[in-house]
């Protein structure tokens, strides 16, 4: 079998879940992880990896009891660390190689643990439940596997898990992007959004409504909003649906160019992740007995002829060839909603009825989406048709001369240079930008740790030694960073710059001056 | 003993552990259990490692006992002595007798002010006991209220400040404090900032807070981490927790660590430690290390016994001296004739077999000399400042001392010869010659004779209590002047000086357009000025908030690998800050954090030219002997 090939090459990633209540006892180690990649990877070196994370969990809160450890920094590797539900733990190690482009940003990697974590309870409730439900483990750990191997996927270059590197500087995941939509544009969205929550009768629904890969409006909370956009753009939209294959992540859609040989690298990726599966009847506790919906899987959702998106992933649940309608958990309300999505042209639509209030399962979800057709897809024509005239292209948010990015912190949307003009930037402006992050990140974090009322307030400008300005500035909440190559010496033409950026497209929130 | 019981903890309570471990010993065992549980598991090496890391803890444990008791009981003088012997056994050192006498009669003097000066004042509430295992309920708010004291304690320490003096503190106290803490208390445990030195078998060889031998077990612990992530073929750097930062740096068989939650950047702190690496390898050479080959479980603290001094007042010096990370000296701002008179006589004796003169003034330079391509680098210059001025002994006579210089030659002791000509003024002459010792006096006696007649002495006196540059003394008109950087050299300088309409201007808020404060660093002379901190700045605690700032702004330029940046304009709530760095110089400045941009940088600019006008003034010009 070509198994250990595929881990030798991803040695250079682990990554893994643990539950610290478990596995006390000693030779009962084992029981402690509940998910661990590679898979393959020799119980002991499993054991080390995470023995270490918890010796040093342990050790870092005799000095600091309100926040355990972050981040180990080792010459070779960093240990990222993240504490998903109270005593379960995810930690990703990376290998550092300046050769191979491997320079990190830390708070950009655990963004990755924090994004698949809340895809899981999304779908799946938290780590902790499904652990109560079944203590052996057997149900979280083939539940986590096959997710996380599932999203994973998505950073597959070749055999090689590619995750955010210092290239991605210019971009914040868990973040979503927003169209911006003219005034007679927004009436016409707004009505939409009345009609669609009327379809349900009086139960309170909520509803998505994207443009392309862009949120035009939500009535969930920004918590809800985020996952429920990021699923959409990984599995639901039209260029996804449209390419096929969904292997490539929304983060790096821009960038396909520069990846030449697209396809062959799916059908590997395939391969990969089947090889990946095949080993996971060796995995403790996953005896494969269990039905697990997989709701990351590619290619399983298709439009249908109706213009719903249609999926058999959840539809084996019941064992009965009717597809069933997708569920999610709502992580504010705790509330259990059908997914029901639909499509027109760049449009995409996603209703999210609670389960509760259809008595009557399949058929009450039909009957809603019957009546969704009838009055809205009028609506739905008229408000894509306006949109699309208003489209300005993938370069619509392109800011000629400005590399950046614009984070708005309070409302967790981001708008950023399209990836295909930030690929104009050099390594050496994009790594100093990385390490400027960086610095932000650690001042963000110190000054949340000192509570509230204690927001950053900082404005960085670097003249990098490749003449470029590196930019960084926090402002009440707002998050601004900024590349200008082959730009003028002096301080004062970069701040000038900023200024007019600010004034021109963040109404003025970072001119200071 | 309280380490005895931990130990004997370790190994029965491991079936029923806590996740949330209150007591520190519970997490210690956990941890340990943690990485010892692995070595079951792991097929080679790592259970003789998780063992051992066990082991020195069961020994140092029982052994703490008879030191404790050995320290207790014997005089300074004795102890001293044997770390004389120690010394002598692995280098071949001889002390001169003198030394001897003067040296040890000055560690038995501090021993005492640091047990009675400077520990019983501080809370009497947190005694060892109250920490113990099992009771850190019943000594938290002990634990907290007195770190309250020890907090304002340092932050007050400068208030008597008087806006002429560097930032050093004279209220500063030397010496080891809380020696009754350990890592059981929870005032221990809230300490802003530890540093730990430990050999590569745990044993615990130098703690800034708390008793060397109560630590064994958290000892082992920190060397059970290194040396896990070393099996696993890597090495530990940091470790982020919160606002806290555990930094580690392995120099072959010592271990250093500190842990912090200042928000100091990880090089800064890794500089520390090498600093103190350094502090200790000038006391002992790394010929130590050869102690650790033949005997991996060798004790090291009888070798340091009687330094914590020196320790304490370098890790003091972290917080208030730029030297510390900017790899640079500073001089006393004297006229030139008076500093090339100075260098003069110095270089006689330099002729004389004398491998470095320097004449110092507190951490300021006077004047240095060196023969021929034997360059001094500023780390060692400031470490052997740092050991003459915290060692009460060389005050009180002349000494002759075997000292290492980490960056010169970090393998063989070098002879200083050390008297100190007035209260802040002292000078070092070191040789290679062990027996060097009354050519050398009589070199003293020649250059102290010179100073005197030439006033020297008298000018140095003077230049302290002027100080150096003042931003309120930034020269208004651009165009250079060639001059001095009078009016307050040479002469007593005179409120009236200033120009009525000047002074009210700026008087309270520091320079023009808002500067606070600069570093200038000259690259080419190794040497850096730093400007009088002016009123905006002057509490204690607003000195270390800056000079911490200043500290991240140089870590921030010169980061390793895209560094050196060539500007950066930083703007927080606190300051505006300016970094300029060329080929030839790097600027550093702090700005009211309103002040306007484009007058910043003109003001940066004025800064360069007036420290170019003065730079026969404030820098030791032509240090490389060929120029002479």
């Amino acid at each position: 079998m070509g198994l250990s090939s595929v881990t030798t090459v991803n040695e250079a990633t682990k990554f893994c879940i643990f539950d610290l209540r478990r596995g006390q006892h000693e030779g009962q180690e084992l029981d402690k992880i509940l998910f661990f990649f590679p898979a393959d990877l020799p119980f002991p070196t499993q054991l080390s990896v995470i023995g270490l994370s918890e010796g040093l969990i342990t050790f870092t809160r005799i000095f600091s009891p309100e926040a355990a450890c972050e981040v180990i920094e080792a010459e070779r590797h960093s240990h990222v660390f993240y504490e998903a539900e109270p005593d379960i733990w995810m930690v990703m190690i990376v290998e550092k190689n300046k050769e191979l482009e491997a320079i990190w940003r830390i708070d950009a990697l655990r963004r990755v643990l924090k994004e698949v974590h809340s895809l899981f309870v999304m779908f799946h409730g938290s780590i902790r439940a499904l652990l109560d439900k079944e203590p052996s483990g057997g149900l979280i750990r083939s539940h986590l596997y096959s997710f996380i191997m599932d999203y994973l996927s998505d950073f597959l270059v070749g055999k090689k898990l590619q995750l955010p590197n210092f290239r991605d500087s210019l971009k914040e995941r868990g973040t979503v992007q927003m169209l911006t939509v003219g005034r007679e544009a927004a009436i016409e969205v707004q009505s939409l959004v009345r009609v669609l929550e009327s379809c349900a009768g009086n139960s309170p629904c909520y509803s998505l409504v994207l443009f392309r890969d862009l949120l035009v409006s939500t009535t969930l909370c920004p918590d809800d909003t985020i996952n429920l956009f990021t699923y959409a753009v990984l599995r639901l939209t039209p260029r996804v649906l449209s390419s096929g294959a969904s292997s490539w992540s929304y983060l790096r859609k821009g960038n396909t160019a520069s990846h030449a040989a697209t396809g062959s690298l799916l059908a590997t990726s395939a391969s990969v992740l089947d090889q990946f599966y095949a080993s996971r009847e060796t995995f403790p506790g996953g005896d494969g007995n269990y039905h697990i919906v997989r709701p990351l899987q590619h290619d399983k959702w298709t439009k249908g002829k109706d213009g719903f998106l249609v999926t058999d992933i959840w539809s084996a649940e019941v064992g009965s060839l009717v597809p069933t309608t997708p569920t999610i958990w709502l992580q504010q309300t705790e509330e259990r909603m059908h997914l029901c999505a639909y499509q027109h042209r760049n449009l995409t639509l996603v209703l999210l009825i609670p389960v509760t209030s259809i008595l009557n399962g399949e058929q009450g979800v039909s009957l809603v989406k019957q009546q969704l057709l009838e009055n809205a897809s009028l609506k739905m024509l008229r408000v894509e048709e306006k949109l699309s005239k208003g489209w300005g292209g993938e370069n619509a948010y392109h800011v000629s001369g400005y590399r950046y990015l614009l984070v708005d912190g309070d409302r967790n949307v981001s708008r950023a240079s399209p990836p295909g003009k930030v690929t104009t930037l050099t390594k050496e402006s994009l790594v100093a930008l990385s390490k400027l992050r960086e610095e932000v990140d650690r001042e963000k974090n110190r000054a949340n740790w000192d509570g509230p009322g204690h927001e950053k307030e900082l404005e960085v400008c670097i003249r990098a030694k490749n003449n470029a300005w590196v930019i960084a500035q926090v402002t009440r909440g707002k998050e601004l960073y900024m590349v200008l190559e082959k730009a003028n010496e002096t301080l004062l033409y970069a701040s000038d710059a900023i200024e007019k950026f600010s004034n021109r497209y963040c109404n003025g929130v970072f001119s200071l001056d | 003993m309280a380490s005895d019981s931990n130990c004997s903890t370790s190994s029965n309570n491991s079936t029923d552990k806590n996740p949330y471990p209150n007591s520190l010993d519970q997490s210690l065992d956990a941890i340990e259990d943690q990485l010892a549980s692995i070595a079951v598991t792991q097929p080679d090496g790592v259970v003789d490692e998780t063992s051992s890391s066990l082991g020195p803890f069961k020994e140092v444990a029982n052994g703490s006992l008879d030191t404790d008791i050995h320290q207790e009981s014997t005089t300074g003088e004795i102890k001293e002595e044997s770390r004389g012997n120690q010394l002598r056994e692995f280098s071949g050192v001889e002390f001169s007798k003198e030394v001897l006498a003067s040296s040890s009669s000055g560690f038995v003097w501090r021993r005492t002010n640091s047990e009675l000066e400077v520990d019983v004042p501080s809370s009497p509430s947190s005694s060892g006991y109250a920490g113990e295992r099992g009771s850190s309920n019943a000594t938290s708010a002990s634990g907290i209220e007195e770190l309250g004291v020890d907090e304002i304690c340092e932050l007050g320490k400068d208030d008597s400040f008087n806006g002429v003096s560097d930032l050093q503190a004279s209220s500063w106290v030397p010496g080891k404090r809380h020696l009754d803490e350990d890592d059981a208390s929870i005032s221990w445990r809230k300490r802003k900032k530890h540093f730990f030195i430990l050999s590569n078998s745990g044993k615990p060889i130098y703690s800034r807070y708390g008793d060397e031998h109560k630590l064994a077990g958290f000892s082992a612990t920190l060397q059970a981490i290194i040396s896990f992530v070393e099996n696993g073929g890597d090495h530990v750097k940091l470790v982020r927790a919160g606002k806290h930062q555990v930094v580690f740096l392995v120099k072959g068989p010592i271990y250093l660590v500190c842990i912090s939650c200042t928000e100091e950047p990880y090089e800064s702190l890794r500089g520390q430690l090498e600093l103190i690496y350094g502090q200790m390898i000038l006391i002992l050479t790394k010929s130590v290390n050869r102690c650790f080959e033949k005997n991996p479980k060798f004790d090291m603290t009888p070798l340091l016994g009687g330094t914590d001094v020196v320790f304490s007042s370098l890790i003091h010096s972290f917080s208030w001296n730029p030297a510390t990370f900017l790899h640079a000296y500073t001089c006393l701002p004297l006229a030139y004739a008076t500093r090339q008179a100075a260098g003069a006589i110095l270089q006689d004796v330099a002729d004389s077999g004398v491998l470095f003169a320097i004449l110092m003034c507190k951490h300021k330079v006077v004047s240095l000399v060196g023969v021929q391509k034997a360059s001094l680098h500023p780390d060692d210059m400031l470490l052997l400042a740092n050991f003459v001025m915290s060692s009460e002994s060389f005050r009180t006579s002349e000494s002759f001392s075997p000292i290492c210089l980490p960056r010169y030659n970090p393998m063989a002791f070098l002879y200083a010869y050390i008297n100190y000509l007035d209260v802040d003024t002292y000078l070092m002459l070191l040789t290679t010659s062990s027996d060097a010792f009354y050519h050398l006096k009589d070199c003293r006696i020649r250059i102290e004779m010179v100073l005197f007649k030439s006033n020297v002495l008298n000018e140095v006196q003077r230049s302290m209590l002027d100080g150096g540059m003042r931003v309120e003394d930034l020269p208004v008109d651009p165009s250079p002047r060639s001059g001095s950087l009078s009016p307050y050299l040479g002469q007593p300088r005179l409120a009236s000086d200033l120009p009525d309409r000047f002074r009210e201007a700026f008087d309270g808020i520091g320079g023009p357009a808002g500067l606070w404060h600069f570093i200038y660093r000259s690259i080419y002379l190794d040497q850096y000025v730093s400007s009088e901190v002016s009123s905006p700045i002057n509490s204690s605690r607003q000195q270390k908030r800056l000079y911490r700032a200043y500290q991240s702004l140089y870590a921030s330029m010169h980061d390793k690998g895209i560094g050196p940046h060539k500007t950066q304009f930083r703007r927080d709530e606190n300051y505006v800050l300016l970094c300029w760095v060329t080929q030839d110089f790097e600027l550093y400045a702090a700005f009211d954090p309103l002040a306007d941009k484009a007058l910043a940088i003109k003001t940066c600019n004025r800064v360069c030219q007036w420290v170019k006008d003065v730079e026969n003034e404030i820098f030791l010009l032509g240090a490389s002997p060929f120029l002479w």
